[in-house]
């Protein structure tokens, strides 16, 4: 690492114009964050104009900071309306919405902004460190690696549901049948479009996730409040207490690395990340039974990895040129438009953008912190708003969250079909979580198998015998054989059961 | 994973969205029912790929040139799907008064009808092609550990070699598999989600070669993270002038993308040539330029007729070859 150029940095973001348009940018995040569908990138490319008549360090500053910053806003629609705009915030629904039903909305956001700024520092620190070596493990990652970790997370999604396992298990292999929909991407042959072109590019996760998460908790509702009369929620509790911060400090310290290793990954890191956290949280604490009826490290754990993992996703970009994912790719426009190539050569060529955006997120996130608590304040009041304003409400976010994604009023109607199932399965107590993740794995999972094998010529033993796809599966079968293990040493009355488990914790 | 995109008018206008999510009105004016007084409200320009890649910055760059002559605003409305059928059937569907226009890719109209069954294919019949726009070549590139320097050292390649692609249907994979069968190189292709993928893959060794657009793999060439074997353009690029094309090598692979603005059929023809010269006054900024170098596009600001001739002579060509090789680009 160049001190100087790091120093550099620095003293570029304290610059008060860089300061103002890290503030402009991280506030935009926020606020996009909140409502599902309006992405970051679809932001980044709104605002893109803007970038000619700035200069340039200062133009990738505000751009950075609407992508972190939409990771913090994800949250509150996640926890309060149970409504996840995004595939990484899906888990922190668990427990984020069932602590917002008893009242501690203001925990369970509180938690996350705190774990979310502490996750993100965390990351920016190591990747001050270590950004260009880290940057090549990307790139050990073959079809054969997310094939493995692929499954491993629908292993990780069976086991993280708080209620039947093998409901979840079915729910989870229908979400996996989801993720056929669509052109073949190898051979091109349709699957379930029935001759529509509208579903020729497969189902969209954010018109899966508002579905069966908010259409169908709207409907829910709508039978349930016939019944019994509506209490107003408490929001007294504002922010989380000194035994919440004790409980969840474990989860956030575990998340901010979790989040940080697989956040380098291009393809589905930042999802896997807040799996992987939840799950890892889930399995060495002492009561897993609390989990998914209210714990905050159910909360805390997911959200910190999403945003080191966010945080992380920068490194292939600025030192790869390699985009993760859209936003990514809008801020590899935005730089074109800009005259800066990334790639390897952006950190010697222009170290001021490199050490200018990395610096900025420093600054970004410690304003993200403080903006987070009055808005928690304010926002946790929405659950004071009687249900028949609010189900309307949640309605329209939905119909314009999926509506947005891609100008199409078919996908509208897609959403309703899924709100439809999302309510019969809770009548029926299925948790819409699991195949909502299923799904998301479903594809990287299916696509990754497939190359695999035209890599290896048809060889299933070769997505095993490399060396980091090999580590992922032992740690897949460790997690799929561990209860089985249990039983076993509990039936021999082994006494030192609890030492072993933290070996047993995955990637 | 994620593949989301918007368009200008959502951000500004969330009630008329509700509108016209709701009841599917029509929230633009178009204007040009004769008289020069076009455009008289917002004009909407359909990208059939979402925010990010090169055919959506490419129209958001002409949006933007446009905006500045007509005074008018040129939403982007990224419509993703389908190789950008999607997107051309809402063009094509849409009143021809100019209110809705979209700059189209070649492939959709003379590589995609390869892959798609018959009625999936859609043809350039339907649209009215009024200005070229430019060209995006493509470059084959092996990662330097695979050993292999020159394509000739590909021909002689004893095990079976792998090329990357960025999916079915798209001209990298008909470049890559042209270049693979014409060679008599025993080569699969393993498709990944896009640009972004296929970098990472050749990058880490993952695939022997990779079928890319210059922009996506120059700056890695550069620094000499890749190496480029070969061009797919008739003759070299002035991005990569040291690279020699297909033909040079004995091959005879001729492929690249490019684009072009479409209106809808039974546009009043003042409304096509207003919109022909703010294009070509676009072309002739300085920021027009600079963005083509920036993203290693070659202008192609061809009248739309010698378009059209192009993609009828590149599709009877792409399908001969296909035929004469018995490639199979997609089961449809």
């Amino acid at each position: 690492m160049d001190l100087n150029a790091f120093a550099d940095g620095f003293a570029l973001v304290t610059e008060p114009h860089n300061m103002l348009y890290c503030l402009i940018g991280v506030l935009i995040g926020m606020l996009i964050g909140v409502l599902p569908g309006l992405g970051p990138s679809a932001t980044i490319a709104i605002l893109l104009p803007i970038v000619y008549s700035v200069d340039p360090v200062s133009a990738i500053i505000m751009l950075a900071g609407i992508y972190y910053g939409a990771q913090y806003g994800g949250t509150i629609t996640s926890v309060l309306l149970r409504l996840p705009g995004e595939a990484s915030t899906v888990v922190t629904v668990f427990d984020g919405f069932a602590l917002a039903r008893q009242g501690k909305a203001g925990t369970a956001l509180g938690i996350a902004a705190i774990g979310s700024f502490v996750g993100a520092t965390v990351s920016i620190v190591i990747m001050t460190l270590v950004a260009p070596v880290v940057a090549g493990w990307a790139l050990d990652f073959g079809p054969q690696e997310y094939a493995a970790l692929a499954l491993l997370g629908v292993l990780l999604v069976a086991t993280i549901g708080s209620g039947n396992t093998v409901k979840a298990l079915i729910a989870a292999t229908i979400g996996l049948l989801l993720a056929t929909v669509g052109q073949d991407k190898f051979t091109g042959a349709e699957r379930f479009t029935f001759g529509s072109l509208e579903l020729q590019g497969g189902l969209d996760f954010v018109i899966v996730a508002m579905g069966l998460f908010g259409v169908g908790e709207i409907l829910y509702n709508l039978e349930e409040r016939h019944g019994k009369a509506h209490v107003p929620a408490k929001v007294s509790n504002v922010w989380p207490s000194r035994k919440d911060l004790r409980q969840s400090s474990g989860a956030i310290g575990r998340g901010s690395v979790i989040g940080f290793g697989l956040g380098v990954l291009p393809g589905g890191g930042a999802v896997m990340s807040s799996l992987a956290a939840y799950a890892t949280e889930k399995r060495i604490s002492k009561h897993p039974e609390r989990f998914g009826r209210g714990a905050v490290e159910g909360v805390a754990a997911p959200e910190t990895a999403n945003n080191a993992a966010a945080t992380s996703s920068f490194i292939p970009l600025l030192t790869l040129g390699i985009p993760a994912n859209a936003s990514m790719a809008m801020l590899f426009a935005a730089l074109l438009v800009l005259n800066v190539q990334p790639g390897p050569q952006l950190i010697e060529e222009r170290p001021d953008v490199f050490w200018g955006v990395v610096n900025s997120m420093y600054l970004g996130n410690l304003i993200l912190l403080m903006l987070s608590i009055p808005l928690v304040g304010l926002f946790v009041r929405i659950l004071l708003v009687r249900p028949a304003i609010l189900a309307p409400l949640t309605a329209l976010i939905t119909i314009l969250g999926v509506y947005t994604i891609n100008n199409s009023t078919f996908d509208i109607f897609v959403m309703v079909v899924f709100g439809i199932i999302g309510y019969l399965m809770k009548k029926a107590g299925f948790e819409p979580g699991p195949m909502v993740l299923a799904f998301v794995l479903g594809l990287i999972l299916e696509d990754n198998v497939r190359r695999s094998l035209i890599i290896e010529n048809g060889d299933p033993l070769g997505l095993v015998t490399r060396p980091i796809s090999g580590v992922i599966f032992a740690a897949f079968l460790l997690v799929a054989l561990w209860p089985a293990a249990k039983l076993v040493f509990r039936r021999r009355k082994a006494p030192a059961v609890a030492p072993a488990d933290r070996d047993h914790t995955t990637v | 994973m994620r593949k989301h995109s918007t368009r200008l008018a959502v951000a500004i206008g969330g009630a008329s969205l509700a509108l016209t999510a709701c009841g599917g009105v029509e929230s633009s004016t178009g204007g040009g029912d004769g008289g020069g007084d076009y455009p008289s409200g917002t004009v909407e320009m359909y990208v059939g790929a979402s925010a990010g890649g090169s055919s959506d910055l490419i129209s958001r760059q002409v949006s933007k040139g446009l905006s500045d002559e007509l005074g008018e605003s040129f939403p982007v409305i990224n419509r993703e799907g389908a190789n950008g059928a999607l997107a051309a059937a809402e063009v094509a569907g849409a009143e021809p008064d100019g209110s809705t226009i979209a700059i189209q890719n070649a492939s959709l109209f003379v590589i995609t009808p390869l892959a798609v069954s018959e009625d999936e294919a859609t043809s350039i019949d339907d649209f009215e092609v009024i200005q070229g726009v430019s060209r995006d070549d493509y470059v084959l590139v092996t990662n330097p550990k695979s050993g292999y320097k020159s394509l000739g050292d590909i021909k002689a390649a004893t095990k079976k070699v792998t090329y990357g692609t960025s999916g079915v249907g798209t001209g990298a994979q008909l470049s890559c598999a042209l270049t693979y069968e014409t060679a008599g190189v025993d080569a699969e292709a393993v498709p990944f989600d896009g640009g972004a993928p296929t970098l990472t893959a050749v990058l880490g060794n993952q695939v022997d070669t990779a079928c890319m657009q210059t922009g996506e793999a120059i700056e890695n060439i550069e620094s000499g993270k890749l190496v480029p074997l070969s061009v797919f353009s008739d003759e070299r690029i002035d991005y990569l002038p040291d690279v020699p094309t297909a033909q040079e090598q004995g091959l005879d692979v001729e492929v690249a993308q490019y684009r072009f603005m479409t209106v809808p059929k039974g546009t009043p023809d003042d409304v096509k040539e207003t919109l022909i010269e703010a294009m070509q006054a676009t072309f002739e900024t300085d920021e027009y330029k600079a963005f083509n170098e920036q993203n290693s596009l070659t202008p192609m600001e061809i009248p739309g007729d010698e378009v059209v001739a192009q993609l009828e002579e590149d599709k009877q060509r792409y399908a001969d070859l296909v035929e004469e090789y018995d490639i199979n680009l997609g089961e449809g």
